[in-house]
């Protein structure tokens, strides 16, 4: 069952969530089309990490819909959502990381079907893709560098194949090197038909790679359209400058993790 | 010293590993700690004498009866006195209270449906309470299966974590939003650890019976030394909780033999508290650590 290329694969429309009373996303609607990554910018606490929860269903929206696939998902819970294909990579990459780089794989598959066949196919596209965890495969996933952890994280992802991932800030405390490896792997994704919604603090990276683009700002989604004409566009400017008219935040965040 | 000392307090120290182990099951996806769990141990060594010797039922079937009982009793205190709980906040305490209470009721039903006497259950044939003499140790029959099963039981149990449901549970325990990213459903997987941990400690009623009679008032005692041998081997180590029961059970063993019966108990508070007053988290590592 696909989705017809006019119907986005992804949907949300005039979304508000929050946490408990506190009110942070207001009306916002972005689509997702199947086999494109769609990147979502915007400063520090801007919403961003919260609308990707809203998404996955742990912040469950108050007013709004969401629909995934052709299916109303607004308001239904995590495991169900994850069972619809659509996957969320969270901020952090929040590993078990007191279980082996093996047993974080899959988990990623846990709740799935799969044949022993398929089960390995999967495997082995993770180890060819990524060879540094096959070698870690018996060590716990918090013994992994930062970016061997966001690896592990995409890895896990990918023994689902989902039908869209969400990653939330892949890049983040990555050594340059690494952040090359991951949004390689994410064309790579992209390549075999998978959707990514990405956010990303590295702007220009992220634009460089994505069809389509949204900027948000103070919970508001202040523009969207092709990533080309978003980096183009004076949103982005305006999202990026402080309330005084200068720069602030736009430049990547080397925070060390 | 007698080497009966030790014999005794290694068959009494397998009975509080495995009620530490069951509170380990239950504890491990939900954080909760069930203060009825003695009573589940108590119901399933009542329920069990009474299928056996009032009921006349065939070992194994009342075995089986019992542990799903129990099991569907472990289950219903999930749904009515844990869940809202934990619906409300993850980490709030007011379990401690539910499930406090949830103890008292039952210790109070099970006063009308049996009497205050203990029930002879003998063991399942060919296996025997009478003693034997071997080397210097006077053991029965039953008290070496006691605690070759329990050996057995831990192995099964923490073979069970090594599957991938097992691994869910683990990784519920670790980061629970995590998770639900992962498509792990907590909700589902706390009830099951009520249902087999309920059911776990109803096994190691049945197999008290034998040794400790069954009767109503089995609860408290077992709750107790099954609670500090789960402290002391670390809250979900279930090897750790092996070995804290056998401390347990030989420094009891020990303080009976030097001391008059009466000051037993107070030897063992003094070793459990001399232990976790030196590591708080117990002999095995931190709380949830990974049992390979
Ligand atoms: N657990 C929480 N409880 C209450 N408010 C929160 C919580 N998490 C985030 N917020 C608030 O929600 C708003 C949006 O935060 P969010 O994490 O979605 O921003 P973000 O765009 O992802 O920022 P960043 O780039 O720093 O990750 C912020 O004002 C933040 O303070
Ligand atoms: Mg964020």
């Amino acid at each position: 069952m696909k989705v017809p290329p006019s119907l986005p694969l992804l949907s949300a429309n005039k979304v508000d969530a929050g946490y408990g009373h506190v009110r942070v996303l207001e009306k916002v609607s972005i689509d997702v089309r199947q086999g494109r990554i769609v990147v979502l910018v915007g400063r520090n606490g801007a919403g961003k990490s919260t609308l990707l929860r809203a998404l996955s269903g742990l912040n469950r929206p108050t007013s709004g819909t969401i629909t995934f696939d052709r299916r109303d998902i607004t308001g239904a819970r995590p495991n169900a959502i994850v069972g619809a294909g659509l996957l969320h990579v969270a901020e952090g990459r929040r590993l078990f990381r007191r279980q082996s780089v093996t047993d974080n794989i899959e988990l990623g598959r846990y709740g799935l079907r799969l044949t022993e066949q398929e089960h390995d196919r999967r495997v082995n596209r993770i180890h060819e893709l990524f060879p540094i965890l096959q070698e870690k495969r018996d060590l716990p996933a918090g013994s992994l560098s930062g970016g061997q952890q966001q690896m592990l994280a995409i890895a896990q992802a990918m023994m689902r194949e989902p039908k869209l991932l969400m990653l939330d800030e892949p890049s983040l405390g990555l050594a340059p090197v690494l952040v090359d490896q991951v949004l390689a792997a994410i064309l790579s994704l992209r390549a075999q038909g998978v959707a990514i919604l990405l956010v990303e603090q590295m702007v220009e990276r992220a634009l460089e790679i994505a069809d389509d683009a949204y900027v948000m700002q103070n919970g508001r989604v202040i523009a969207g359209g092709l990533a080309a004409d978003i980096a183009a566009g004076d949103a982005l400017q305006a999202a990026f400058m402080g309330e005084h008219g200068t720069p602030d935040h736009s430049g990547p965040r080397w925070s060390v993790s | 010293m007698d080497f009966d000392v030790i014999t005794h307090g290694i068959v009494a120290g397998s009975l509080y590993a495995l009620v530490a182990v069951s509170f380990n099951i239950l504890f491990r996806p939900t954080n909760v700690f069930n203060f009825a769990q003695g009573e589940l141990v108590m119901l399933g060594a009542m329920i069990f004498a009474s299928l056996t010797s009032l009921a006349g039922l065939p070992w194994l079937v009342a075995f089986a009866a019992t542990l799903v009982a129990v099991g569907i009793i472990g289950l219903i205190e999930e749904r009515i006195a844990v869940a809202p709980i934990l619906a409300r906040s993850q980490t709030g305490t007011g379990w401690v209270i539910t499930t406090l209470a949830t103890s008292l009721i039952i210790s109070n039903l099970v006063g009308r449906f049996w009497g205050p006497d203990p029930i002879l259950v003998k063991p399942p044939a060919p296996l025997s309470m009478d003693a034997l003499e071997i080397g210097s140790a006077r053991i029965s029959s039953y008290e070496i299966a006691l605690v070759l099963i329990t050996l057995i039981l831990v192995a099964v149990v923490e073979r069970a974590y090594r599957t991938l449901r097992g691994k869910a549970v683990m990784a519920v325990a670790e980061d629970r939003e995590a998770a639900l990213l992962r498509g792990i459903d907590p909700g589902s997987l706390g009830r099951w650890s009520f249902f087999l941990g309920a059911a776990f400690a109803a096994m190691t009623g049945v197999l008290a019976a034998p040794i400790l009679y069954a009767s109503t008032s089995l609860g408290p005692d077992l709750l107790l030394k099954g609670f500090a041998a789960a402290a002391v081997g670390s809250i979900g180590n279930n090897r750790g909780a092996l070995v804290a029961g056998y401390v347990i059970g030989v420094t009891e063993a020990i303080g009976a033999s030097l001391l008059s019966p009466g000051y037993q108990e107070a030897v063992i508070f003094v070793v459990v508290l001399a232990i976790l007053l030196l590591k708080p988290e117990g002999l095995f590592g931190s709380p949830n650590a990974r049992t390979v």
